[in-house]
C-alpha cells in the first residue's frame, strides 16, 4: 500500500490549520489569486475537464452544473452547504473546522468562474465550533483582501457570509437548503426550475457542498489532468472517507475513489473491533442501502457501488458486526427519516412513519406474518413517489436489509426474539 | 256403493273435527297473552345507550338517509364536556320517527355506524292523531339503568372524544 | 394566440395551449385525474403526489433531432418514474397513462397513505357526503384497511383558527391549499405550518387570529372536513339541503352565490332562540361560480351575514297606525289606508327608496312616483355617482382579464372593506401587472400592491385625481374605482380621465356603491337624495323603501317641522318603521325572485330560496297595489314581466330578459362536477351569469365572441 498524500486534508497535519496564517503560509489563496485573472469559461472548462462530481450525495458532474448557471444574469449567488445531516458523515464538519480558508478559496474560484458577486454559507445549526470557524475565517479572509471589493486588484467583488440552520435533515436538499437560507420553512423546491436558473431569492445559484468547493483550488492549480488522473474512470479524485461503526479506528480518511472497500475497513480504519466478522457495511451515509461482507471487495466509487446495489452518496461507511442485529438497525435508521420528513409530501410524511411503526413491531417480537412483504409494498409506495430524492433514501435502509438479511426478519416475526442477542428486544 | 259414501266422508269430517277438540291450541289469547317475538323480529325503534348512560346516537342523520319512506328527521348540536349526551363532538338535538311513514325495513339499523338505532320488539303501536305518530327522541331513547346516568352529563374532558366506537375488528 | 400542443390522454387525443399542464388539458376531455393539492386557481406545488400518472414523450434522436418512429408510430419513451399531473405542463406528442396499472397502483398508495392519517368519522363530518377524500376513496382505495388501530394518528379535534374558521388537526391531510390561498390568492399570508413531518399542522400566525375576510373560502377549497365554519358547524348534511341561486346582496360586487336551505324543526340556525318548527330555513351561503364576477370566492359578510333575513322581529302583517299606535291590519285596509291619503296630495308624493332594491322594485317605484307626478329619490348613493351612468364600465370589462397595459385606479374607496371581492380582483390584476393607483386619505389593504400611492387629505381626493390626469393617459385601459370624498368633484375629476374612453370594454368608471343596488337606481333614473331634512318637510307623502332615514341620522325628527303622511315599506321596524302611518311588510331578498345591478354594471339575476314569510310581499308587487289604488297601472304580478317592462322602457337594459339573465356558459375552470376534488365545493352556475349593461358596443363585439 503506497501512502496516498492528502489533498484535501493536508493543511489539518499543522497545529493551528484552521487559522489564515497557516493557510496562507502553505500556499493558500495562490490558485485563487491566479484564477481571477483567468477567463471564466477557462475555469469551467477545467472543472468539466477535470471529471469532478458532487460530494453532497448526488454526484453531480460540477463541470456540468456550473455550466448551466445563465451568463446573462446581472446578479448570481453560490451557496455553500455545510448542512452535513446524514447520519454517519462527519467529513464537512473536519473540513469546516480545520481548514475553513480551503473552501473559500474555492468559493471564489466558483463566484469568478460562474460570475456571482455573493456567497451564503449554511451549516448545520449544532456545528458551534463550525460556524465560529467559519466566521472567523471569513472575517479573516475579508481582512487578506481574499474577500469583498476587487479581490487581489483584479475587479471582482465577492461577500460571503455564514446562516445557521435550524436542525433539518431535508435542508442538506438544494432547494430546502435555499428556502431555509431565504428564511422560510425548510422543504423542498419543485424541480425544475432548477436553481441554477430561479435559486437563492429568485437569482440564480450555484449550490455545492463544501468538499467539492475544497476540490475546486488543487483542480485549478495543478490542472485538471492531475486531477483526472486520480480515481477510477467515473470517478475522479480524492475522497474523505467517514468511518463509523465497529472498527477499532473510526474517523476521516482522505483516499482516492475506487479504493476497495475491505482496504478501507482493514488497513486504513485498523479493521474489525474485537476480531468480529463484518456483517454489512453502509457505503456512502444512512440514506444508501447497505452492501453484505462478501461485498466488501467493491470499489468505493460511483459507478461500482451503483453497480454492487449501492450508493458512494457522501462517502460515510458505517460498519456493522456479526453482533449486530438488522432489524434494530433498519429500525433505528427508519425512526430517524421519520422524524426528518419534512411534511410536505404524503408518501413520506406517512409512508416514513407506517414505515417505522412496522419494523419497530417485528423489532419488539409483535410482528405480523405479512410484514415484510407489507414493507416492501410500502416502499414502492414511496421509492419514486415523493417529491423530493429523501423518499428513495428512507426506504434504502429498510429495503436493503430485507433484501440482504430476510431470514433475520423472518426469525423475528416468527420467533418472537432477535436471532443476534436470543432475546426479545 | 254410492250411499254410503257421502256418510263415510261426513264421518271423515266429524273425525277431523274431533281430533282438534284435543289438539293444543295455535291461537293465543292477545293482549292477556303475549307470543314472544323473533329476536331479529323488526318492530319499533329504539335507540341505545352505551354503559356510562351516553346516548349512542351521535346525530349523523345516515339513517335518515338510508330511510326509503323519509321517515327520519334529524338536527344535530354540539356537545360538550359540560353538557354531554354522547360521546364525541356531535349528537343529535332533534331526533324523530314518523312511525306511520315507517316501513320497518331496518335500513336505518343497517346505516347506523354506532349502532345506536335498533328495531326493537314492540309492534304495539296506535294513535289517534296524526301527531302522535311522530316519535321524538325521548320516547325513542332506551330507558336508563340504575348504574347509568341520564343524559346530558358532565364528563372528564378529553375522555369522550371519538364519536365513532372504536372498532378494533371491523368484521364486528 | 398560444402555440398549440398536442397529446393523448388515455388514448384520447387533445390539443391544448403550451404550458397548460396535464391535469387541466385531462379536465377540458372530462378526464378526472384525482387531486388534493392542486387547485386551478393556485400556482401548483406537487404535495400532495395523488395525481401521479405515467408520461411518456416521443424519443428524439440525437443525430438528427427528428422523432424516432418504430412500426409507423412515433417511438414514446416512459420514464422510469411517474410524473404528477399537476406539475407537469404538456409537450408535443406526449402520451399521458392517467389509468395505468402502474398510475392506479400509486394512486391506490397514496390514497392509503392518507387515510392512514385520518379518522374516518365521516359521520360527524360537516364535509362528509361532498368530501374530495370520502369520493376518490370509494374510487379508487382498498376497501380494507392493513393498518393496526393501535397506529392510528391521533391529534386535536376542536381548535378554533379565528372565531370563524374550525380545524380538526386530524382530519388535516397537509394539502396547504388553505395556506396557499391565503397567500397566493387573498395575499393575507395568516396561516402556516408547525413542525414538520407527521406532526405538521395549520396554525395562525396573525392576532387576531385567522384574520381575513376571505377566511370561509378555505373551507371550501379544503379537501377534507379539516376546516369548517362555526357558523355551519354540524348544521345539517350536504345531501339534505336543497341549493337556491342568489346574488349576495350586501355590497355592489354582486358575487354570484348559492343557498343551502333545510326544511328545520328546532335549530334556526345559530341566531335565534325560538324554532323553526318545520320552516325551511338558510343553512349556508356558498360562492357560485361567475368568473366575470366573483371567480369562485365569496367574503366572510356574504357567507355570514345573511342571518338578518331570519331574525325573528321581521314584519309579517301590515300596519296601520290609529290612534298613535301601529295596529294591524290586512293588506286590503292598509292599500285603501294609503289610497285616501295620497289621492288628494299626488304631486307631493316624494318615493325615497334604498339601493337595496331590486331593478323591478326601483322600476315600479318610479312609475308610481312618474305616475303620480311626485319625486323618485335613491336614499344611498355616492356623490356625483349618476356619471357612472354615463362613463360607467362597458360590457365585456372583466377584472379577471386586467393586466399589463391596464391602469386601476382606486379613489378615495377601501376595497377591503367595501367591497371585498374587488380588493381580491384588483389586487390579482395588480399582481399581472395592470399599474394600480391609489389615491386615498387612510391606509387600505390595497396599498401594498399599488404602484403609486397618493396621500391626501379627506375631501381632497379629487384635486389629486386630477393631478394624475396626465399621468394615466396613455394607459391602455383605464378603470377608476370611486367612493365617497364628500362632494361630486371627485366622481367628475375621476369621469373626466375616461370619458374619452366611453363604450371601451376594461374602461370606465366604476363606482363603490353603499348597497347592492345603488347602480340600478341610477339606471333607472333615481335622483340621489340631497337634502332629506327639506324633502321631508315639503312633502306631503312619503313611501320609503327599505331606508332607514331616521335610524340613520339623516332626518332628524326633534327638527322636522310638519310631518308629512308617511309610508314605510320594510323588513323590520326601524326607527324610520315606527314613525309610519302605514307600515308595509316586505319580502327579504332570499324570499322572491328580482335582480341587482352590480357597480360593473352587470345585471344579475337571484331566485327564491325559503318561502315567503306571514304575509309579505314582494317590494315590486306592494308597489303596484299601491298603483292600483290610485289607479295607475303598474306590473305587479311578476318580477319576469315586471323586467319585461322595464326593459320595453330603459333603453340601456333594452332587450334584457330573464331567460337571458339565466342563460350559462362553460366556465373555465369547470368546477362543481362529480370532482370536487379539483375545484372544491363551491356551486358551478347552471342559473345565470348575467348580463352586462353598456351594450352600446355589444353589437360588434358579439362577432368576435
Amino acid at each position: 500500500m503506497t501512502k496516498f498524500e492528502p489533498v484535501l486534508t493536508r493543511n489539518t497535519r499543522y497545529p493551528d490549520s484552521e487559522k489564515i496564517a497557516t493557510y496562507l503560509a502553505h500556499g493558500g489563496y495562490e490558485t485563487a489569486r491566479s484564477a481571477v485573472k483567468m477567463q471564466p469559461d477557462a475555469i469551467i472548462e477545467m472543472v468539466k475537464r477535470s471529471g469532478l462530481r458532487g460530494r453532497g450525495g448526488a454526484g453531480f458532474p460540477a463541470g456540468v452544473k456550473w455550466g448551466f448557471m445563465p451568463t446573462d444574469a446581472p446578479q448570481k449567488i453560490v451557496a455553500v452547504n455545510t448542512d452535513e445531516g446524514e447520519p454517519g458523515t462527519f467529513k464537512d464538519r473536519e473540513i469546516v473546522e480545520r481548514d475553513p480558508h480551503s473552501v473559500i478559496e474555492g468559493v471564489i474560484i466558483a463566484a469568478y468562474a460562474v460570475g456571482a458577486n455573493r456567497a451564503y454559507v449554511y451549516i448545520r445549526g449544532e456545528f458551534f465550533l463550525g460556524v465560529k470557524r467559519w466566521i472567523k475565517a471569513i472575517a479573516d479572509a475579508y481582512e487578506q483582501g481574499c474577500l469583498g471589493k476587487n479581490i487581489f486588484g483584479s475587479g471582482f467583488d465577492l461577500d460571503m457570509s455564514v446562516h445557521r440552520g435550524a436542525g433539518a435533515y431535508i435542508c442538506g436538499e438544494e432547494t430546502a437548503m435555499i428556502e431555509s437560507l431565504e428564511g422560510k420553512r425548510g422543504s423542498p423546491r419543485l424541480k425544475p426550475p432548477y436553481p441554477a436558473q430561479i435559486g437563492l431569492f429568485g437569482l440564480p445559484t450555484l449550490v455545492h457542498n463544501i468538499e467539492t468547493l475544497a476540490c475546486i483550488p488543487h483542480i485549478v492549480g495543478r490542472g485538471p489532468e492531475w486531477f483526472a488522473g486520480i480515481g477510477t474512470a467515473e470517478s475522479k479524485g480524492p475522497k474523505i472517507f467517514s468511518v463509523s461503526g465497529h472498527v477499532n479506528q473510526p474517523g476521516n480518511y482522505e483516499l482516492p475513489l475506487g479504493i476497495s472497500l475491505r482496504e478501507i475497513i482493514y488497513e486504513y480504519a485498523g479493521g474489525m473491533r474485537g476480531g468480529r466478522a463484518l456483517k454489512a457495511v453502509i457505503p456512502g451515509g444512512a440514506s444508501t442501502p447497505m452492501l453484505t461482507a462478501s461485498q466488501v471487495d467493491v470499489p468505493m466509487a460511483f459507478e461500482t457501488l451503483k453497480a454492487a446495489g449501492s450508493e458512494l452518496g457522501t462517502g460515510a461507511i458505517v460498519v456493522m458486526d456479526e453482533t449486530t442485529c438488522m432489524v434494530e438497525a433498519a429500525c433505528r435508521l427508519s425512526k430517524f427519516f421519520a422524524h426528518e420528513s419534512c411534511g410536505r409530501c404524503t408518501p413520506c410524511r406517512v409512508g416514513s412513519v407506517r414505515l417505522y411503526e412496522i419494523l419497530e413491531r417485528i423489532r419488539r417480537g409483535k410482528g405480523q406474518k405479512d410484514d415484510i412483504e407489507f414493507i416492501l409494498e410500502i416502499a414502492r409506495g414511496i421509492d419514486g413517489n415523493t417529491f423530493c430524492p429523501m423518499g428513495a433514501a428512507l426506504v434504502n435502509p429498510a429495503r436493503s436489509a430485507i433484501q440482504h438479511f430476510r431470514d433475520e426478519f423472518e426469525y423475528h416475526i416468527a420467533n418472537q426474539r432477535c436471532p443476534v442477542s436470543g432475546k426479545p428486544n | 256403493m254410492p250411499v254410503l259414501e257421502p256418510i263415510i266422508e261426513l264421518g271423515r269430517g266429524l273425525f277431523t273435527t274431533l281430533r282438534s277438540m284435543f289438539e293444543k291450541p295455535v291461537t293465543v289469547q292477545y293482549p292477556e297473552e303475549r307470543k314472544p317475538v323473533k329476536p331479529r323480529f323488526r318492530g319499533r325503534h329504539v335507540l341505545k345507550r352505551y354503559e356510562n348512560g351516553l346516548e349512542k346516537c351521535i346525530g349523523c342523520a345516515l339513517c335518515a338517509a338510508a330511510c326509503p319512506a323519509d321517515a327520519i328527521f334529524v338536527e344535530s348540536s354540539e356537545n360538550s364536556d359540560e353538557k354531554r349526551f354522547s360521546p364525541g363532538e356531535r349528537y343529535a338535538s332533534t331526533y324523530e320517527i314518523n312511525m306511520l311513514r315507517c316501513i320497518y325495513c331496518g335500513f336505518c339499523e343497517d346505516a347506523c355506524p354506532t349502532e345506536a338505532i335498533v328495531l326493537g320488539d314492540q309492534y304495539e303501536l296506535s294513535f289517534t292523531d296524526r301527531k302522535q305518530a311522530i316519535y321524538p327522541k325521548d320516547m325513542l331513547l332506551e330507558a336508563v339503568a340504575a348504574s347509568q346516568l341520564l343524559t346530558p352529563q358532565k364528563t372528564e374532558p378529553g375522555k369522550f372524544t371519538r364519536s365513532v366506537p372504536e372498532m378494533k375488528d371491523p368484521q364486528d | 394566440m398560444a402555440k398549440m400542443v398536442s397529446l393523448t390522454i388515455d388514448g384520447r387525443p387533445v390539443s391544448v395551449s403550451e404550458g397548460t399542464l396535464i391535469v387541466n388539458a385531462a379536465k377540458t376531455i372530462g378526464i378526472d385525474v384525482p387531486v388534493f393539492c392542486y387547485h386551478p386557481k393556485m400556482e401548483p406545488v406537487g404535495m400532495c403526489r395523488q395525481c401521479l400518472v405515467e408520461v411518456g414523450r416521443p424519443a428524439i434522436d440525437r443525430a438528427t433531432g427528428q422523432p424516432v418512429i418504430e412500426n409507423g408510430q412515433p417511438k414514446i419513451n416512459f420514464g422510469p418514474k411517474l410524473e404528477t399531473a399537476c406539475t407537469t405542463p404538456v409537450s408535443e406528442g406526449m402520451v399521458v397513462l392517467s389509468q395505468s396499472d402502474k398510475a392506479r397502483a400509486s394512486q391506490k398508495e397514496i390514497l392509503e397513505f392518507l387515510l392512514t392519517s385520518h379518522p374516518l368519522d365521516c359521520p360527524v363530518c360537516d364535509k362528509g357526503g361532498e368530501c374530495p377524500l370520502q369520493n376518490l376513496t370509494m374510487e379508487h382505495a382498498s376497501p380494507q384497511s392493513r393498518f393496526l388501530f393501535d397506529e392510528k394518528h391521533h391529534a386535536e379535534k376542536r381548535v378554533p383558527l379565528g372565531d370563524k374558521i374550525w380545524l380538526d388537526r386530524e382530519r388535516c391531510i397537509q394539502c396547504a391549499r388553505c395556506i396557499r390561498f391565503q397567500e397566493q390568492v387573498a395575499g393575507e399570508p395568516v396561516l402556516a405550518f408547525y413542525q414538520r413531518g407527521r406532526s405538521t399542522d395549520i396554525i395562525t400566525s396573525s392576532e387576531p387570529p385567522f384574520d381575513s375576510i376571505f377566511s370561509g373560502n378555505t373551507t371550501d377549497i379544503c379537501p377534507v372536513g379539516a376546516l369548517t365554519t362555526a357558523d355551519f358547524r354540524f348544521g345539517a348534511r350536504p345531501w339534505e339541503m336543497k341549493a337556491a341561486a342568489s346574488i349576495c346582496s350586501l355590497c355592489p360586487v354582486g358575487c354570484n352565490v348559492t343557498f343551502n336551505t333545510r326544511r328545520e324543526a328546532k335549530s334556526r340556525a345559530r341566531t335565534g332562540t325560538t324554532t323553526a318548527g318545520g320552516k325551511v330555513v338558510i343553512k349556508r351561503a356558498m360562492p357560485r361560480q361567475n368568473e366575470q364576477v366573483n371567480e369562485i370566492w365569496i367574503c366572510d359578510r356574504g357567507r355570514f351575514e345573511w342571518h338578518y333575513v331570519e331574525r325573528e322581529d321581521r314584519l309579517e302583517k301590515p300596519l296601520v297606525k290609529k290612534n298613535g299606535k301601529l295596529e294591524k291590519v290586512s293588506w286590503k285596509v292598509a292599500i285603501e289606508e294609503i289610497g285616501n291619503k295620497v289621492k288628494g296630495n299626488k304631486e307631493e308624493v316624494v318615493v325615497l327608496a334604498s339601493g337595496r332594491l331590486s331593478n323591478e322594485d326601483l322600476f315600479n317605484l318610479k312609475q308610481l312616483a312618474d305616475g303620480l307626478g311626485g319625486e323618485a329619490l335613491l336614499y344611498d348613493s355616492l356623490p356625483g355617482g349618476e356619471l357612472t351612468t354615463k362613463y360607467g364600465v362597458s360590457a365585456g370589462t372583466n377584472i379577471g382579464d386586467m393586466g399589463a397595459g391596464t391602469t386601476i385606479l382606486v379613489a378615495a374607496s377601501d376595497l377591503y372593506h367595501e367591497a371585498p371581492i374587488w380588493h381580491l380582483r384588483v389586487k390579482q390584476a395588480a399582481e399581472r401587472g395592470a399599474t394600480l393607483i391609489i389615491v386615498n386619505s387612510e391606509a387600505t389593504r390595497l396599498d401594498k400592491y399599488a404602484k403609486h400611492l397618493v396621500r391626501c387629505e379627506k375631501g381632497e381626493a379629487a384635486k389629486k385625481v386630477r393631478e394624475l390626469g396626465a399621468a394615466v393617459k396613455d394607459a391602455k385601459n383605464l378603470v377608476i374605482f370611486f367612493g365617497a370624498d364628500g362632494s361630486s368633484a371627485l366622481a367628475e375629476a375621476c369621469a373626466e380621465l375616461v370619458k374619452s374612453r366611453a363604450g371601451k370594454p376594461n374602461n370606465g368608471l366604476v363606482g363603490v356603491w353603499p348597497r347592492a343596488n345603488d347602480q340600478g337606481a341610477l339606471e333607472l333614473g333615481f335622483k340621489p337624495a340631497q337634502d332629506l331634512q327639506a324633502v321631508f318637510e315639503k312633502a306631503s307623502v312619503v313611501y320609503i323603501v327599505g331606508a332607514d332615514p331616521i335610524g340613520d341620522g339623516a332626518i332628524k325628527t326633534q327638527n322636522v317641522k310638519r310631518k308629512p303622511f308617511i309610508i314605510v315599506q320594510e323588513l323590520f321596524l326601524t326607527e324610520t318603521a315606527k314613525l309610519a302611518d302605514v307600515l308595509l311588510p316586505a319580502q327579504a331578498f332570499t324570499e322572491r325572485d328580482g335582480s341587482y345591478t352590480s357597480g360593473e354594471r352587470r345585471v344579475q339575476r337571484f331566485y327564491p330560496a325559503v318561502p315567503a314569510l306571514g304575509e309579505t310581499k314582494a317590494d315590486y308587487a306592494i308597489t303596484a297595489l299601491i298603483a292600483a289604488e290610485l289607479g295607475i297601472e303598474v306590473e305587479g304580478r311578476s318580477a319576469g314581466l315586471v323586467m319585461d317592462k322595464l326593459a320595453a322602457a330603459v333603453p340601456a337594459f333594452a332587450d334584457i330578459t330573464y331567460g337571458k339573465l339565466a342563460e350559462t356558459t362553460e366556465q373555465w375552470p369547470i368546477i362543481g362536477r362529480a370532482d370536487l376534488y379539483y375545484g372544491g365545493t363551491s356551486y358551478q352556475n347552471s342559473q345565470g351569469l348575467g348580463v352586462p349593461l353598456g351594450r352600446e358596443n355589444k353589437k360588434a363585439e358579439e362577432g368576435s365572441l
